[in-house]
């Protein structure tokens, strides 16, 4: 993002006022940022089932504390192009070097591919405290900020919140493939209910239509009669949501049949059109499409959040000799997303990139053990780490730790609550206060930490 | 649905609010008779007379939550049953006919699409509608009423339907000549009863008025627009009444 | 309709008193003049319909859509609309029936998400298949088991001709290294035989079996018993009447032996290894060479480890094929069953380590459907000693279950499952693996079965004593774990229920766990107490403060010490170890926040929205119906239906009151 002086003398008295407060400003960073909000894109993958973070983004490569570092004992190592044999202390095995790229302070495990000759571009945030290690609670946890509540999810999605702010008028607010998007809330706009699929294929098979009975005009005719029965309907209902958000989406099913991007989610096609994912990776060779997918409708306008998954990370057994690669893998995937992006036009901002105004979160459920367990695998656990890849976040940074001896988040800050670590709903709240939304309209817990956000 | 109860605060509240400035003396009066330990006098119990209505004040009782969409697996179960009873299998085989996947593809594409959860993956099922859902029940609803017009309206049998107890949807016979407004509201009933469930003369009054401008609309322009259709403009028009029950809020919603 | 009775409507409109006083004439005028019409068109009138609301016929609708798993049909309105029509007999007549069931099954279903993401790989009844190049040039397959031993040093535990034989180092789920070379006939007579297996033949235990599948021969085939089409054809494409095996894999014994090969030493690092391959042959492990010669069950993974004269039994039923040297595909069978596996949504092509996997899940649900079909009590969901097997989960359960053990486990003197939680005894006999749409009752799967806690599906979902412990707090209790604003500070403190920041959890969830410590992790293996005592004498820490060897696999050094150990997963509660999950069942039932759990999650799905504090009183007396009816989720369901909170479920009507009369 291009900051006028203008922009930048608002944020500063923003940023003035709310220390003065004690608080982000948010009247006046919206207002500040409610124009440069424009244009702006979103991609969120969620890593299934808990990434080893000692692979990549908090490397550790010393038997030290509990911490058994990955070796050739356990990590199939052929395939990392970023794995240099070092000793492992005494044992005899080889465990990695750590990963340092040129220009920077900043160290990584083999895992993190690619992105090591990207790292100015990257954000990634280390120690985030989870306090869950059940599946289902810490993929919620890191995607909406709150833990569910009896099974029930109680927060929209970060995907959900954006789409809110940002998307309503996109023809796909948030298309989420196997992403743990959730609408939850009675103040959201239900045109940004997620569309969520199983791969962006059914998308097209769902959006054709045959003209041997009838034709598009005489469809259309009906979703348009059917979008003023709901709209009557809502104006009888005690509680109207659900049918005026019905109307709605007639009218956006009106406009997406009107937009003939068939070829949009065609994986066939998308395939064709972006060669640069590698469609043929072991791990991350299906989810590459959607990657692709992200391109292409961000390139025609026509959504603002794409939201994926990218599994097998829950690597308890002797699997975890591949949970490397499939960290390669998907950094990778990263990596080659941002290096389209970057070669891809604006589709309204003259001038500009894409990546200019894309914005990319990658997170996952939590992290593993820094022990090896008796089936050669990691178990979960408590800490985690995140990847952003967004031009309003201070890039070549990491925030947040974790101890020596067991991978623990450590304090990093003093937040409202007192010292303590950063958590996910600091790290959503962040992202929110990035485009000027106020974070308290979604989430009930999390602070903007303004040190990672560039100024 | 709101109710009335009466407030019947009034009379007593008066009441209770005339008492307090001799209610001091009342009791003081109580406790010295009781320290002069007579026995408490006892106030005989008189009936009052019958409270008399003062005012009406509306309570809100109406139920605190909206519509919830139909789970995935009954309008499974009720397309199947509007396809004549056919198992999932035999439903795909009879909506894609002989014209490959021009109307259906198969149920496998459709299934995220219409919010089934996947235990496997532990994805929760859908609660809520979104575009892609509504294309999706477009896309069945259209296949369902072509085939269904096709089979119960002759389309296929040149114009010879089958018996009436053969037929799940267009459960009537096509008048000759042009529908008037009477005879479109006594078969749309038939179609209103078999999708939404309750007679179309109980619905908001300008349903079936709405609904017979659309058959007219298509039926009138049909031949023009479509020539290659399959359908002549009154199977047209019957398949678009159809396709709006089928995709009707009343439908999804419950 | 009369035409005119609009104009009685209006006559009689509540805002007329003079109307008021007459509207009871104008009805008994109406009736005397139009009762002779009515009658005379009596034959030929359809029946009376009752004067029902919208707010009637969306009741109705509700009702359907949650007893009928559907919406109404034009006759069920019909009938409706009589005015004899009974709702509360209705409601009686549907709270029974497949639609019924399903409902509630669905329900537990979105709970527990009892369907796998996860293949079953068993070393011990897993086949690969790999092509050699035959005498005259031609492929064959050749199937194998991984690891299979072979007194044959050149082939011991690797497929069974050498790389020298084939000219390619053969192993199962890696790239060949080599070139192929042509296998003489003497070699492949030699080590090889001809099989008529399972898969094949629905006789397959006869001398000489006849019943080849797709044939007539095959009478009343199992229209879903569907073997890939990789698995009837050899590599040319023509028909297969037999298959391939390596001998060893061939034998049809029930019991076998220990082997000892003699080999306890390994060769130099630059040695010349026999038949060419590439990593030497299996050194004998302590436990051969103290045993050798001992019988061992050959369904066992102990007999895939020691014993060379085990296979996969006769017509290799102990064994599952799949048509290629990675696993492979096996069978056809759907990836979504939302309606029941009786209305399966496609028909796919599966791997071969999908396929117990499936089973497992639909014999989970028909467990759930049976629980709700003939109204048992609830609590058997985690008491019941039932089951439902058919062909696949009978050879399943028979033998299959079985190759888990024994391997660790040995060293404590277990060589097979000794108190397996299905004891294979109870498997009906006269279940084929061929019978997959046929289903038999198992009363009883013997003592250690509670519910579907121990069922394979369960067990494997929630593959840790944690995952499984915390299910039951979440799924039947209604409880969360959840640590707010917990700050977890270094610490060398194993015990979890004390240690700073874990113990708001853990202190619970210990316990809980510790039901499921004899049902070994990612596995259904138990351990019986008498063989694997919560606190062990015989395992120690050594000087080092290590356990060593087996007993580290199932003995937790972090509480244990110079003088013994602790079975894993049980330091939270030693007497809930030894209670296992029947006492977990046993006393999560007897919570009271068992009934009102049930009760929430049948109200709230029925009710279309959480309970609230509001719905107390409501929730209160539907606690006490379903427990007086002895735990019965039809008097639970039918008194949630009869209530008024049902009634009004999403009744988003705003019309005055008037209810939608005309």
């Amino acid at each position: 993002m291009t900051t006028t002086r203008r922009t930048f003398l608002r944020l500063v008295s923003a940023g003035a006022a709310a220390a003065f407060a004690g608080l982000p400003s948010f009247d006046a960073m919206a207002a500040a940022t409610a124009g440069s909000n424009e244009g702006e894109f979103f991609v969120f993958v969620i890593a299934l089932g808990g990434w080893d973070v000692t692979l990549w983004a908090d490397p550790r490569n010393e038997a030290r504390g509990i911490i058994h570092p990955a070796s050739t004992e356990n990590t199939d190592t052929a395939p990392l192009k970023r794995w240099v044999d070092a000793p492992l202390g005494d044992t005899g095995l080889k465990t990695f070097e750590l990963v340092r790229p040129r220009g920077s302070s900043l160290v990584f495990g083999p895992g993190i591919g690619d992105l090591a000759d990207m790292v100015d571009r990257i954000t990634v945030v280390n120690g985030l405290e989870m306090n869950t290690v059940a599946h289902p609670d810490g993929q919620v946890f890191s995607t909406t900020g709150r833990h569910p509540q009896g099974g029930r999810v109680a927060a929209s999605s970060i995907d959900t919140m954006i789409s809110n702010e940002l998307g309503r008028e996109q023809l796909f607010p948030t298309v989420s493939v196997r992403f743990p998007s959730s609408y939850v809330g009675d103040d959201l706009d239900r045109r940004v209910v997620p569309l969520a699929v199983d791969d962006v294929g059914s998308i097209s098979r769902t959006l054709a239509r045959a003209q041997m009975y009838d034709s598009d005009a005489e469809r259309d005719r009906v979703t348009a009669m059917l979008s003023e029965e709901a709209r009557d309907l809502a104006k009888r209902a005690t509680y109207p949501d659900v049918l005026e958000g019905l109307a709605l989406q007639y009218d956006g099913l009106r406009k997406m049949l009107g937009s003939n991007l068939q070829e949009v989610f065609s994986a066939g096609g998308l395939r064709k059109a972006h060669p640069e994912f590698d469609y043929k990776a072991r791990f991350a060779g299906g989810p590459a499409v959607n990657a692709a997918f992200a391109v292409e409708a961000m390139k025609r306008n026509v959504v603002r959040c794409v939201s994926f998954a990218i599994g097998g990370f829950d690597t308890h057994a002797n699997n975890y000799r591949g949970q490397a690669q499939l960290q390669q893998e998907t950094f990778d995937l990263v990596a080659s997303l941002v290096r389209t992006l970057d070669a891809t036009a604006h589709p309204t901002r003259r001038g500009a990139k894409l990546s200019d105004h894309a914005h990319i979160l990658v997170v996952s459920d939590f992290c593993r053990t820094p022990q090896i367990n008796l089936g050669m695998g990691r178990d979960h656990y408590p800490n985690n780490s995140a990847l952003i890849v967004s031009p309003r976040f201070k890039a070549n940074f990491v925030y947040g730790r974790t101890d020596a001896d067991q991978l623990l988040p450590q304090p990093v800050r003093k937040f409202v609550d007192g010292e303590r670590a950063i958590a996910p709903p600091d790290l959503l709240a962040t992202f929110l206060g990035a485009f000027g939304i106020d974070p308290r309209k979604y989430m009930r817990d999390g602070e903007v930490v303004p040190e990672l956000l560039r100024a | 649905m709101t109710g009335r109860r009466s407030q019947e605060g009034g009379k007593a509240g008066r009441g209770i609010g005339c008492i307090p400035s001799r209610l001091p003396a009342f009791l003081f009066i109580l406790i010295l008779s009781g320290c002069a330990s007579r026995p408490p006098a006892r106030v005989p119990a008189v009936p009052g007379p019958p409270l008399a209505l003062r005012g009406v004040q509306a309570e809100d009782s109406a139920p605190k939550q909206d519509l919830r969409l139909v789970p995935p697996e009954v309008y499974m179960r009720t397309y199947l049953q509007l396809f004549g009873g056919l198992a999932p299998l035999e439903a795909q085989r009879r909506a894609r006919g002989k014209d490959g996947s021009a109307l259906f593809d198969r149920w496998d594409d459709y299934v995220s699409a219409l919010g089934f959860p996947d235990y496997r993956l532990d994805i929760p099922r859908q609660t809520q509608t979104n575009a892609l859902m509504v294309a999706t029940f477009e896309r069945l609803g259209v296949a369902l009423c072509d085939r269904a017009v096709e089979h119960d309206l002759g389309a296929t049998r040149g114009g010879r339907p089958p018996p009436m107890d053969q037929r799940v949807i267009f459960a009537f016979d096509l008048p000759r000549g042009a529908v008037d407004q009477n005879a479109f509201a006594e078969r749309f009933d038939v179609l209103h009863r078999t999708f939404l469930g309750y007679p179309a003369p109980l619905a908001p009054p300008e349903r079936t008025a709405r609904f017979y401008a659309l058959y007219r609309d298509i039926v009138a322009g049909h031949r023009k627009a479509d020539p290659r259709s399959r359908f002549t403009p009154e199977q047209a028009g019957w398949a678009a009444v159809c396709y709006g029950l089928v995709r009707h809020p009343e439908f999804h919603l419950y | 309709m009369i035409r005119g009775s609009s104009v009685f409507v209006s006559a009689l409109s509540p805002r007329s008193s003079v109307r008021r006083r007459i509207a009871p004439l104008f009805a008994l005028l109406a009736a005397v003049l139009l009762a002779p019409l009515l009658a005379l068109d009596a034959d030929s009138a359809p029946p009376p319909r009752a004067a029902r609301t919208v707010d009637d016929y969306r009741h109705f609708r509700t009702a359907a859509i949650d007893l009928l798993g559907r919406m109404p049909t034009r006759q069920e309105i019909a009938a409706f609309e009589r005015p004899d029509f009974d709702f509360d007999a209705w409601i009686d007549a549907h709270t029974t029936g497949p639609a019924y069931v399903e409902r509630l099954t669905r329900i537990y279903m979105d709970v527990l998400r009892l369907e796998p993401n996860l293949n079953f790989t068993n070393a011990t009844s897993q086949l690969y298949r790999h092509e050699v190049l035959g005498p005259d040039g031609k492929s064959l397959w050749i199937y194998y088991r991984e690891n299979q031993r072979r007194e044959r040093p050149e082939t011991d535990g690797e497929f069974c001709l050498s790389p020298d034989e084939t000219g390619v180092v053969i192993r199962a789920r890696q790239p060949d290294e080599g070139t192929p070379r042509r296998v003489t006939k003497k070699l492949l007579d030699e080590y090889t035989v001809l099989v008529e297996p399972w898969w094949l033949y629905r006789d397959y235990r006869a001398p000489k079996p006849q019943q080849l599948f797709g044939t007539d021969a095959w009478k009343d085939p199992d229209p879903e018993y569907e073997p890939v089409e990789g698995l009837l054809a050899d590599p040319d494409g023509k028909r297969v009447t037999a298959v391939r095996v390596c001998r060893e894999e061939a034998q049809t014994r029930d019991v076998g032996h220990v082997y000892a090969s003699g080999r306890v030493k390994a060769p130099p690092k630059d040695a010349k290894l026999p038949g060419g391959r590439v990593r030497p042959p299996p050194l004998d492990r302590p436990y051969a060479t103290q045993h050798q010669g001992q019988e061992v069950a050959c369904d066992t993974k102990t007999a895939l480890d020691y014993a060379p004269d085990c296979g996969c039994g006769v017509g290799l039923d102990r064994c599952i094929p799949g048509d290629s040297n990675s696993g492979g595909n096996a069978f056809y069978f759907p990836n979504h069953v939302p309606l029941g596996s009786a209305y399966p949504l496609d028909d796919a092509r599966q791997p071969q380590q999908r396929w117990f996997p499936y089973w497992w899940s639909r014999e989970a649900v028909r467990f759930l459907d049976d629980l709700f079909a003939e109204d048992r009590d609830f609590r058997e969901i985690l008491t019941g000693k039932q089951t439902f097997v058919n062909g696949p989960l009978a050879q399943f359960y028979r033998t299959i279950q079985r190759g888990h053990c024994c391997g660790p486990e040995a060293s404590f003197g277990m060589l097979e499952e000794s108190a397996p939680l299905f004891d294979p005894r109870n498997v009906p006999a006269d279940l084929e693996p061929q019978d997959v749409s046929t289903w038999k009752a198992v009363p009883d799967r013997g003592p250690h079965a509670a519910g579907i806690l121990t069922m394979p599906m369960f067990l494997e979902k929630y593959a840790s004593a944690r995952a499984r412990g915390a299910a039951l707090y979440n799924d039947f209790l209604c409880k969360s774990f959840i640590a707010h604003d917990q700050q977890l500070t270094p610490s060398t403190e194993p015990n979890l229920m004390v240690r700073p920041g874990c113990k708001t959890c853990h202190a619970t969830l210990e316990p809980l766990a510790a039901y499921f410590a004899r049902v070994e992790p990612a596995n259904f293996v138990f351990l019986p107490q008498e063989r694997f005592p919560v606190r062990s004498t015989r395992c120690r820490l050594d000087a080092k403060g290590r356990l060593r060897g087996a007993c580290n696999a199932l003995y937790d050094a972090a509480f244990s010490d110079a003088k013994g150990a602790t079975l894993r997963s049980a330091y939270g509660s030693p007497e809930h170890a030894d209670e296992t999950p029947v006492g977990a069942a046993r006393d999560i039932v007897a919570a009271p926040e068992f009934a009102q759990c049930a009760v929430q999650r049948v109200t709230s799905s029925f009710l279309g929205r959480p309970t609230t504090p509001d719905d107390e009183a409501l929730l209160t007396s539907l606690t006490s119906t379903f427990v007086r009816s002895g735990y019965r989720m039809r008097a639970l369901v039918r008194a949630v239906m009869r209530s008024d909170a049902y009634r009004k479920s999403n009744d988003d009507a705003s019309d005055g009151g008037t209810g939608g009369r005309p």
